[in-house]
């Protein structure tokens, strides 16, 4: 079977971003940030991307030396063979791990509001199965997918934010400064991880039209993710106040408290339908990227048998967990706080070894000539 | 052969249909019992409440035209249990359906229930529940709930789940009682500075009930006769820290239904003491609320200062004097005595909250918050005591819309 040559635009890459990353607080994140500082929850993911933008901005301007060239193999290049494939392999066994976590997250959301009696599994084997699907079929569907719900994700996602209005109080973002301004900093260095899928989409540069498409369909969705994310935590603390500390998915709390009028009280379907094809998306997108990974470490051509056989082994890890506890209050938490630092750190080492080498004076005079 | 292969696929297609249902989740509408009403009272028994189910019959209403069926739009069942949850579950042993909480309207109290300290734990169950929402409302009844179900019997509307959500949306329309959501309940709960006011409901009515103004009734106090049923919703119940702590009547419980900014009123109708009437007339009003209140605050020193200022605009809605609105100089003294009257009620209000209830039924305290730069400072400041001898004042802003229809002295 000869490979999908398919190629991403941006508009394209600017929607998954969004559904992979954007979606994110309809998840335990809001809970997650304002256990960590209350009332300056929404400040938490503006501050994180200000600090995650040094890296980022050192990841992008060095893999823009080598136009269309992934990730790993520019840290193969700039790191020598062998310690280029540990960092490598690193780097998928921590994605590997999130993607497993996240997916049982979701998992246990769709079985606690939605399909209450059947078991974890069978949701499980369902999502993922969807998700080996599609990224079976190629990054080039995924992102043709991805923009075709993209605009009925972010716009359900508002309806819903602005049906909330009536019961909120924009003075739950006070006290302005939470716990204190130190605070704050210290929590928006542990919630780095937010955008660390920025750090992953590295690794699809070759399946871009054109490297410019990455480097500005970057920032594009890095701003646009950051706002979105910040506003949708911001009517969650708002709404429901102090109370949020305890509710674990506040956004399917919230869309089955809302309701449309007294003749459509109980809307959530409608919400959780765009919302789980906007979850298949992003674990979909997710899936190929950690595919393309495995690949490029263990130099495998025709990634698509490979698609099914690691959709299992996640799935495998994410039923590890016994209850949905241990996922969120225990196994994440280390997680996250191990991911966002130490992707940064890898970008900024990336970018010093590429300085110290002289590649970027290389790139500079070969553009003289 | 393209068209053979069409074939084949939509053939492959709905067959994938038929695998849509799943093995599990099915819900069939015939097969479920929904609960409308969940009664909760104190038993005799210790650590067990008694759970009263209303159970709505879905065939009863639903047909278009005639040819609906005989049967009782409604079922009622009392029993001892544990909790509400596993109660559904003993109560299968006597209703043949499934029973699901999924359309639970209200969930009513008895008011010596409410008073107890575990009735918060009883109440939190309805977080762990995975069908109650928590839009469902919160009352509180004079009499058990128990006998509260079963004698309310609504003349013209049957169908329970409609009676209860028209009677509880209007009675919020009107202000008279408090929008009292099981969300409200719990964010009240956990932010501690405020008291959360539940409606107040009952379907006796006492022995000797005297003929008070408009709206200062409790439930079971208006002096209503005729052919009609008993239930009565007006007035509030006040929760301090998911305890039960006192009642406010329907007049005061739409005082604060107006400062809350959080409340949708929509249709207000009050009377007001008519200012050229001697023999303490009164003049019917009609109450609108189209802006949020303004609320300025000083926390510095001993004694804070708050000032609410409350935009509302009112339409007078009678003339009993019989005083010619037109001259400025009547409109003049009109507005002034309003906004007199409205200041009394509202202080009235605070002073009970100061000394009776010790706490403010809506939440004020969130106001408070953006004059503290971080949550310790906010801590220090303890709400909950500074608001005792805090100095309130309130301050209306009235516009007068309309004077009637009649411009002469009709």
């Amino acid at each position: 079977m000869s490979q999908q040559s398919g190629k991403l635009g941006i508009r394209e890459y600017v929607s998954i971003v969004i559904l992979m990353v954007g979606t994110k607080p309809t998840g335990d994140l809001p809970t997650a940030l304002y256990s960590m500082v209350q009332s300056a929850g929404w400040m938490i993911p503006l501050i994180s991307a200000g600090i995650f933008f040094i890296p980022l901005f050192l990841l992008v301007k060095t893999m823009m030396l080598y136009q269309n060239q992934n990730l790993f193999s520019i840290i193969q290049k700039l790191f020598g063979k062998y310690i280029g494939s540990i960092v490598c392999f690193i780097i998928f066994i921590i994605s590997s791990s999130i993607i497993s976590i996240d997916t049982r997250t979701y998992t246990n959301i769709i079985r606690t509001f939605y399909f209450t009696t059947t078991p974890n599994l069978i949701i499980y084997s369902i999502l993922m199965l969807v998700c080996a699907y599609g990224a079976k079929k190629g990054i080039q569907h995924i992102g043709s997918a991805a923009y075709l719900v993209v605009y009925y994700a972010v716009l359900s996602l508002i309806i819903a934010l602005i049906l909330s209005f009536q019961d909120s109080n924009i003075q739950g973002i006070f006290p302005f400064w939470g716990p204190g301004k130190l605070e704050i900093l210290k929590g928006s260095s542990k919630s780095l991880y937010i955008f660390l899928d920025f750090f992953l989409f590295a690794m699809l540069i070759p399946n871009f039209q054109s490297t410019k498409d990455f480097l500005k369909g970057t920032w594009v969705a890095y701003i646009c993710v950051c706002i979105q994310i910040s506003a949708v935590v911001l009517v969650f603390i708002s709404l429901f106040d102090t109370s949020l500390g305890g509710i674990a998915y506040p956004f399917h709390s919230e869309i089955r408290y809302i309701s449309l009028g007294s003749y459509l009280p109980n809307v959530e379907i409608f919400f959780f339908v765009i919302w789980i094809m906007g979850a298949f998306i992003r674990f979909t997108a997710f899936l190929y990227i950690n595919v393309q990974m495995f690949c490029h470490i263990f130099k495998i051509k025709d990634y698509e048998y490979l698609i099914p056989a690691i959709a299992t082994l996640y799935l495998l890890i994410g039923s590890i967990p016994e209850t949905p506890f241990d996922v969120g209050l225990v196994i994440k938490p280390i997680i996250t706080n191990v991911v966002g630092p130490s992707f940064a750190l890898i970008s900024i080492i990336l970018w010093l070894t590429a300085w110290l080498k002289g590649e970027f004076k290389h790139a500079n005079n070969k553009e003289m000539v | 052969m393209p068209t053979t292969r069409k074939w084949y696929k939509a053939f492959w297609l709905l067959a994938i249909v038929c695998l849509l249902t799943g093995c599990w989740d099915r819900e069939e509408l015939e097969d479920k019992a929904y609960v409308i009403g969940l009664g909760l009272d104190r038993s005799q028994h210790e650590g067990k409440i008694i759970v009263t189910m209303l159970l709505a019959n879905p065939e009863v209403g639903s047909m278009q035209g005639g040819g609906g069926s005989t049967e009782k739009p409604r079922e009622i069942i009392s029993f001892n249990a544990n909790d509400f949850i596993a109660a559904k579950g003993t109560a299968n042993a006597i209703i043949s359906r499934k029973i699901s909480y999924d359309l639970l309207k209200i969930i009513v109290v008895s008011e010596d229930f409410a008073k107890e300290k575990d009735f918060i734990a009883t109440i939190s169950d309805v977080l762990k529940d995975k069908e109650i929402r928590l839009n469902s409302y919160l009352a509180v009844s004079k009499e058990k709930a128990k006998a509260y179900f079963k004698k309310n019997h609504p003349k013209m509307e049957t169908r329970p789940h409609k009676y209860f959500q028209y009677m509880v949306q209007h009675g919020v329309d009107n202000g008279l009682i408090p929008d009292s959501t099981l969300f409200r309940f719990f964010t009240a709960y956990e932010r501690g500075t405020d008291l959360f006011l539940a409606m107040n409901t009952s379907a006796e009515v006492g022995k000797n009930p005297n003929v008070k103004g408009e709206d200062e009734y409790l439930a079971g106090q208006v002096a209503a006769t005729g052919e009609l049923d008993d239930t009565q919703f007006i007035g509030a119940a006040v929760f301090k820290k998911g305890v039960m702590i006192g009642k406010l009547t329907g007049q005061e419980t739409r005082t604060v239904n107006i400062l809350d900014d959080t409340t949708n009123i929509k249709d207000v109708l009050i009377d007001i003491p008519d200012p050229f009437s001697d023999e303490k007339k009164q003049f019917a009003a009609r109450i609108m609320k189209t802006e949020d209140n303004k609320v300025k605050m000083n926390l510095k020193g001993l004694k804070p200062k708050i000032f609410i200022t409350v935009p509302v605009k009112i339409e007078i809605m009678s003339n009993p004097s019989m005083v010619d609105y037109t001259k400025k100089k009547n409109q003049q003294i009109l507005k002034k005595h309003i906004a007199k009257h409205i200041k009394k009620v509202n202080d009235d209000l605070f002073k009970k909250s100061q000394t009776q209830l010790k706490g403010v039924p809506f939440p004020l305290a969130i106001y408070a918050r953006k004059y503290f730069g971080t949550i310790p400072e906010y801590k220090k400041f303890d709400w909950n005591k500074s608001f005792l001898n805090a100095d309130i004042k309130v301050n209306s802003d009235i516009e007068i819309v309309d004077f009637g229809k009649t411009t002469k002295k009709h």
